[in-house]
């Protein structure tokens, strides 16, 4: 009885260890760096005493004669570093918000014409297939169903469904999401649509077989459908595929907005 | 006086999976890809409840899910509902003692909810079905649950004993006998 709770003790510790490693590998160069971070710190305690050592042996007598004005020298250099540091802070912290500034500038000089509600995603679907979220404005502040929603960089969704303090915003990544657009360069016209599994990527199907379609060229809405605003940045064309078949043309398009760092919008109230 | 305990407890796990679901699994997953904790929910209720709860927390589970999420109601209530009836035709026929009686039961009812869900979806907002990118997903995402029922193993079978003797007594004997 006893060996068989410790048996399963030790199978869920083994799957515990299992599950994280899995999800940290699974997420790539971001947890890179924490290995190295581990493996330095693991390994420079050791690398420090042995070149220590190193240098001893090699004669390195300098370092003990100079070691008083290295101190002074030290010290001097220390508080130099702390005032560049602050002044380092000082300019980032302006850097950051001049940033911030220009956004909101080219956000205003972009949709200046749409009168817009802004608004904090709250909640994200918590399926593997569906890309629907939550933000925090609703029927109170003006929201009604089939609204555009943007966000600094382009198209974010549609609301399809309103409550009195949250709406529910159907993203076009959403497989059931379906976007007419058209191609800035030649105006040639398709539908977008959300690829399973995808936070950043649309298909954009039913090309005309005459049209002539370029990588890297900007989609943007065509105003057909009666939900989006013509004009509105979807992204661009990542890659053409070309099958046998002309009529089954598509283009992989990234989308302008990384919904995987989505955290505020803004509602297009063009309803009034 | 217990059943109702029981039932509170059963409504806050419901609250603590959407809660884990919704802010520990949104970076805690594998690929992208989040694990389903109320399909593990709904079958633990359905293998240790009684003949009716499996279903009914079931569909009111989903109908909560779809209410907070979906543009359409129903989906996830019919998926988990149909998860809590057959976690209760599998009770009927497997035993709970082995731990992977209940991995392989999980890992069976996570896959035939998100077939069910997705595929009314796809009928439903008529969207194309992506067969390869779908499967991979489902893979992912039982293997996932399968490997958190390999945690939450002795959780489930001391709370569902419980709720067994509760509201089957005496009666979990005749079966076997």
């Amino acid at each position: 009885m006893y060996r068989k709770n410790k048996v399963g003790v030790l199978g869920i510790v083994i799957t515990i260890v299992i599950l994280i490693l899995v999800v940290v590998f699974s997420h790539g160069e971001k947890n890179t760096s924490f290995f190295e971070k581990f493996a330095n710190k693991l390994v420079m305690p050791f690398q420090n005493g042995l070149t220590y050592l190193k240098n001893k042996v090699n004669g390195n007598d300098t370092f003990f004669s100079d070691i008083n004005k290295l101190k002074v020298e030290n010290e001097e250099l220390k508080k130099q570093n702390s005032k560049l540091e602050q002044s380092l802070r000082e300019l980032e912290n302006i850097k950051t918000e001049n940033e911030t500034l220009k956004e909101y500038l080219e956000l205003n000089k972009k949709y200046g014409e749409y009168k817009t509600v802004p608004a904090y995603i709250i909640n994200k679907d918590i399926s593997n297939y569906y890309k629907t979220i939550v933000i925090n404005v609703g029927a109170k502040d003006g929201i009604k169903e089939k609204m555009t929603v943007i966000a600094d960089k382009g198209l974010v969704g549609h609301v399809i469904s309103v409550t009195d303090n949250t709406a529910k915003v159907q993203t076009i990544v959403d497989t059931s999401s379906a976007v007419s657009a058209l191609m800035s360069t030649n105006k040639d016209s398709i539908v977008c649509k959300g690829v399973l599994g995808e936070n950043k990527e649309l298909k954009g199907m039913y090309i005309a077989t005459d049209a002539n379609v370029l990588q890297g060229d900007s989609v943007v809405t065509s105003g057909l459908g009666g939900i989006y605003p013509k004009g509105i940045h979807v992204g661009t064309v990542k890659s053409v595929s070309s099958p046998k078949n002309i009529t089954d043309r598509y283009v992989s398009i990234e989308t302008a907005v990384d919904f995987s760092k989505l955290d505020t919008v803004l509602v297009i109230n063009n309803k009034e | 006086m217990k059943k109702f305990l029981i039932n509170c407890i059963l409504i806050l796990l419901v609250f603590i999976c959407y809660f884990l679901q919704s802010n520990l699994f949104s970076w805690f997953n594998i690929a992208g890809i989040s694990p389903n904790l109320f399909v593990i929910l709904i079958v633990f209720i359905g293998l240790f409840g009684n003949r009716y709860m499996g279903a009914i927390y079931g569909i009111v589970v989903g109908f909560f899910i779809d209410y907070i999420f979906r543009s359409k109601v129903g989906i996830s209530a019919i998926a988990l509902g149909i998860v809590g009836v057959s976690a209760r035709i599998f009770d009927k026929n497997f035993s709970k003692d082995s731990r992977i009686t209940i991995m392989m039961i999980v890992g069976i009812l996570t896959a035939i909810f998100e077939i069910i869900s997705y595929f009314i979806g796809a009928i439903i907002f008529s969207f194309d079905v992506q067969v390869w990118q779908f499967i991979k997903i489902l893979l992912i995402e039982v293997v996932f649950n399968v490997l958190l029922v390999v945690i939450l193993y002795p959780l489930m079978t001391k709370f569902g004993y419980y709720i067994e003797n509760e509201y089957k007594g005496s009666r979990i004997l005749t079966r076997y006998f």
